[in-house]
C-alpha cells in the first residue's frame, strides 16, 4: 500500500483587512493611510500520512477548519507553509454541479460538467445515457437545465460526478442535501469506491455516517489537529472533550425544586469512564451519576433518589432504599454514586431528576426536577431508543 | 513554462468544452441567434461608412470592406479582453469549488471571442464576394496575423483577468483604455491621415500593425515587412508572458479573494 496523500507540516493563515480594498482607486487612495489586518490561523502544523484505499473521516466543530483542509489537499487553497503531496488523480466533491449552466440543456450540462470533473470526452459520450438513466431523465434530456426542479438538478449533478475514476476522493457535506433515498444512494456509490480501493476524505458532521463508513478519522479542534486514528476512538475523544459545559444544573425555578432542604442536593455530576464530567457520552459506555449533598444536620438512613426521562418519557427510577443500601448517618457534605455499568440508552437526550427524602420517604428534604441531563450518542450499529441485551443465533428445521 | 504549457495540452478538452458551451450560450438566449451578433458589426460598418465616406470625405480603396476588416480584427481585441476580465471573478464556483490550472478560464473565454470572430469573418469573406475583390497570394499572412493577436488577446486578458479579482474597477478603467484605443488605432481611418513623420508612433501600437497588414495582405496584395512582422510577434510574445508572470503571481489566492 503506497501513501496517498502527504501532509507535513501544514499552516493556514488567512489575511483579513480591516478594510477590505477592492479597487485600484481605493488602493492608491489608502496608501497613506495604510491598512491592518487581522490574521487568522485556520490550520495549524497539520500533520499525517493516509495510506491508499483508506477511507478518513474528518470531524470537529464548525470553524475547526475541516472544509479549509479539505481545499487545500484539492490545491485549491494554498498552504501558508507546509506541504501536501497527493498521488494519483483527484477529484473533489466539494459542491455538485460546479460549472452548470441552466440556460443549457441537461446533455451539453453532463458534457461541461463531467469535463470540469475531469473526464475524457470518449468516456463522457460512452456514457452519456447511463447517466441520464441514473438520474432517471430520460424523458427530459433535452430541456434546460434551468427547467428541472433542484432536486432533479443535484441528481443529475451526482450522476455525472460518480462516474469520474479518482485515485483519491474528497467529499465535504455533499450528502447532506438531498432525502434518504438519495442519501442512502450517495452511500452506496462511496462504498464502491471505497471497494476499489479509492481513498476518501470524508468531512461531516453527521458521526453515525463517519463510524459507518471510515476506517480512520481525523480530528480537528480549533486549527489543530487532535489526532487521527481507529474511528471510534477518535469519535469518543470528540465527544468526550473536556472539561463539558452543560452538566451544570439549569437556573432554580418554582416548583423545579422543592423540600425542606435538612439534606440539600448541591448538584449532580455526570461522570464517563475515564472519570471526567461530561454532557455527551456514547451508549453501552459507563457512566457514573454522581449526587453532591450537603446534609445540614445529622440525618439518619436518608433515601436517595434518581429518575431518568428520555423525551418527557419516564423510564426508570431508583432510589436507595430499594436497594438495600445502607447509608448511616449522614453529616455534612458528600457524594452518593449511582453507577451503570453499560448505558443500556442508544441515542438522545436523557434528563435527570435527583432527590432525596427521609427514611421511608416520609419528609422531602430536597428534590431538583428534572435538572440536569445529558447526551447519548450511538456508536453501534443497533437502531432505537434502548439497548436490549440479546443474542442472535441461527439453526435448521430438523 | 514549457511544463506548464504541456498541463494545458492535458487540459485541452476542458478548454474546448468551456469555449464552446460559453459561445453557445452567448447565442441561445436569443431568438434569432447568430443574426444579432452578426448584426452589431454590420450596423457600425453601416453608420461609419455613411459618416466617414460622405461626411468626412475619406478616400480609400474599397473603403467599406476596409473598414469591416478593421472592426472586426479591432471586435476580436475588444471583445477579448474585455470578456475575458471577468473570467475569474464571474465563474466563483470554477475557482473555489474545484481545480483546475486557472488560465484556462481566460484561455477558453479567449478561444470563445476567437469562434465569434470567425463568424465575422464568413461575414467578410461574403462581403468580398459581393464587392468583387479577389485576395492574392498574400492572404497567406491572414492565419499568421490572427494567431499573433490572438496570442496578445491572451496575454492581456491574463494580465487584466488577475488584476481585476483584487482591484475590481480594472474593468472600468479598461473600458476607457479601449474606448481610447478605437480612435488611435487606424480601425475607421488609414495610417496615411498623419504626417509622415509621426507615423511610427502610431505604429508602435500592435493592434494597429496587425489591422494594417491585415489589410495590406488581403484587400492590397502586398506582403508585411520582416521588421513590421519581427515587431507584432515580439509584442505579442512579451504580451503573453508578461501576462503569464502576473497571472501566476496572483493566482494562489484567488479562491480567498474573489
Amino acid at each position: 500500500m503506497g501513501c496517498a496523500v502527504k501532509v507535513e507540516h501544514l499552516c493556514k493563515t488567512f489575511r483579513i483587512p480591516h478594510e477590505r480594498r477592492t479597487t485600484l482607486f481605493e488602493s492608491i487612495a489608502g496608501f497613506l493611510r495604510p491598512n491592518r489586518y487581522e490574521t487568522i490561523t485556520v490550520l495549524q502544523d497539520i500533520d499525517f500520512e493516509v495510506e491508499s484505499g483508506e477511507c478518513i473521516g474528518i470531524i470537529g466543530e464548525n470553524g475547526s477548519g475541516k472544509s479549509t483542509l479539505l481545499k487545500i489537499i484539492a490545491n485549491i487553497l494554498r498552504p501558508t507553509s507546509g506541504s501536501v503531496e497527493v498521488s494519483g488523480k483527484l477529484t473533489p466533491f466539494l459542491e455538485l454541479g460546479v460549472g452548470f449552466q441552466p440556460d443549457l440543456s441537461v446533455r451539453e450540462n453532463i458534457r461541461i460538467y463531467g469535463t470540469v470533473m475531469g473526464l475524457p470526452r470518449r468516456m463522457i459520450s460512452e456514457r452519456i445515457e447511463d447517466v441520464i438513466g441514473f438520474a432517471g431523465l430520460e424523458r427530459f434530456e433535452d430541456t434546460k437545465l434551468k427547467n428541472l426542479s433542484s432536486g432533479m438538478q443535484v441528481r443529475l449533478a451526482f450522476s455525472t460526478a460518480i462516474q469520474t475514476e479518482p485515485d483519491v476522493l474528497l467529499v465535504d457535506e455533499v450528502l447532506a442535501v438531498g432525502d434518504m433515498e438519495f442519501q442512502k444512494r450517495c452511500f452506496e456509490v462511496f462504498d464502491h469506491y471505497r471497494k476499489e480501493g479509492v481513498t476518501i476524505f470524508f468531512v461531516s458532521h453527521d458521526l453515525g455516517a463517519v463510524r459507518r463508513f471510515c476506517n480512520r478519522a481525523l480530528l480537528l479542534n480549533k486549527e489543530k489537529m487532535v489526532c487521527l486514528d481507529e474511528t471510534n476512538r477518535v469519535i469518543e475523544k470528540y465527544i468526550y472533550k473536556a472539561p463539558a459545559e452543560s452538566a451544570a444544573p439549569k437556573t432554580e425555578e418554582n416548583g423545579v425544586r422543592r423540600g425542606n432542604k435538612r439534606i440539600e442536593i448541591l448538584g449532580v455530576k455526570l461522570l464517563d469512564k475515564n472519570g471526567n464530567e461530561s454532557s455527551d457520552f456514547i451508549s453501552l459506555d459507563p457512566l457514573k451519576v454522581r449526587i453532591l449533598y450537603n446534609a445540614h444536620e445529622k440525618v439518619y438512613a436518608p433515601v436517595f433518589g434518581l429518575a431518568f426521562y428520555w423525551n418527557d418519557l419516564y423510564c426508570y427510577g431508583t432510589i436507595t432504599e430499594f436497594e438495600k443500601y445502607d447509608i448511616s448517618p449522614f453529616f455534612g457534605k458528600g457524594h452518593v454514586d449511582f453507577a451503570i455499568e453499560r448505558l443500556p440508552v442508544l441515542e438522545g437526550k436523557i434528563e435527570i431528576t435527583a432527590a432525596v427524602a427521609g427514611p421511608n420517604n416520609k419528609v422531602l428534604y430536597d428534590w431538583h426536577e428534572r435538572l440536569y441531563s445529558f447526551e447519548v450518542h450511538n456508536q453501534t450499529s443497533d437502531l432505537g431508543i434502548f439497548h436490549i441485551d440479546g443474542r442472535w443465533s441461527a439453526g435448521r428445521f430438523v | 513554462m514549457l511544463s506548464h504549457l504541456h498541463e494545458l495540452w492535458r487540459y485541452r478538452e476542458l478548454i474546448l468544452q468551456l469555449a464552446w458551451s460559453d459561445f453557445k450560450l452567448r447565442y441561445k438566449n436569443s431568438a434569432l441567434g447568430f443574426f444579432w451578433s452578426l448584426l452589431e458589426p454590420l450596423l457600425m460598418l453601416l453608420v461609419l461608412y455613411v459618416v466617414f465616406s460622405n461626411l468626412m470625405r475619406i478616400q480609400v480603396e474599397h473603403y467599406q470592406l476596409f473598414l469591416l476588416l478593421g472592426i472586426i480584427l479591432w471586435n476580436f481585441f475588444d471583445r477579448g479582453t474585455s470578456m475575458s476580465i471577468f473570467g475569474i471573478i464571474g465563474k466563483p464556483s470554477l475557482v473555489q469549488k474545484v481545480y483546475f490550472p486557472r488560465d484556462i478560464l481566460v484561455i477558453s473565454t479567449c478561444l470563445t471571442a476567437l469562434m465569434m470572430t470567425a463568424l465575422e469573418f464568413v461575414v467578410f469573406v461574403v462581403f468580398m464576394a459581393v464587392f468583387n475583390v479577389v485576395p492574392g497570394w498574400t492572404a497567406v499572412y491572414f492565419p499568421v496575423l490572427l494567431v499573433l493577436e490572438f496570442l496578445m488577446i491572451i496575454g492581456l486578458s491574463l494580465a487584466l483577468s488577475a488584476l481585476n479579482v483584487y482591484f475590481r474597477d480594472i474593468q472600468f478603467i479598461w473600458r476607457v483604455i479601449l474606448q481610447v484605443g478605437f480612435f488611435a488605432t487606424p480601425v475607421i481611418y488609414p495610417i496615411t491621415i498623419f504626417p509622415e513623420k509621426a507615423r511610427w508612433i502610431v505604429m508602435l501600437n500592435p493592434m494597429a500593425q496587425i489591422i494594417t497588414m491585415m489589410r495590406d495582405g488581403i484587400l492590397y496584395r502586398s506582403a508585411p515587412g520582416p521588421e513590421a512582422l519581427a515587431y507584432l510577434a515580439a509584442a505579442a510574445f512579451l504580451a503573453l508572458l508578461i501576462g503569464y508572470m502576473i497571472f501566476e503571481h496572483l493566482e494562489p489566492r484567488f479562491a480567498e479573494a474573489i
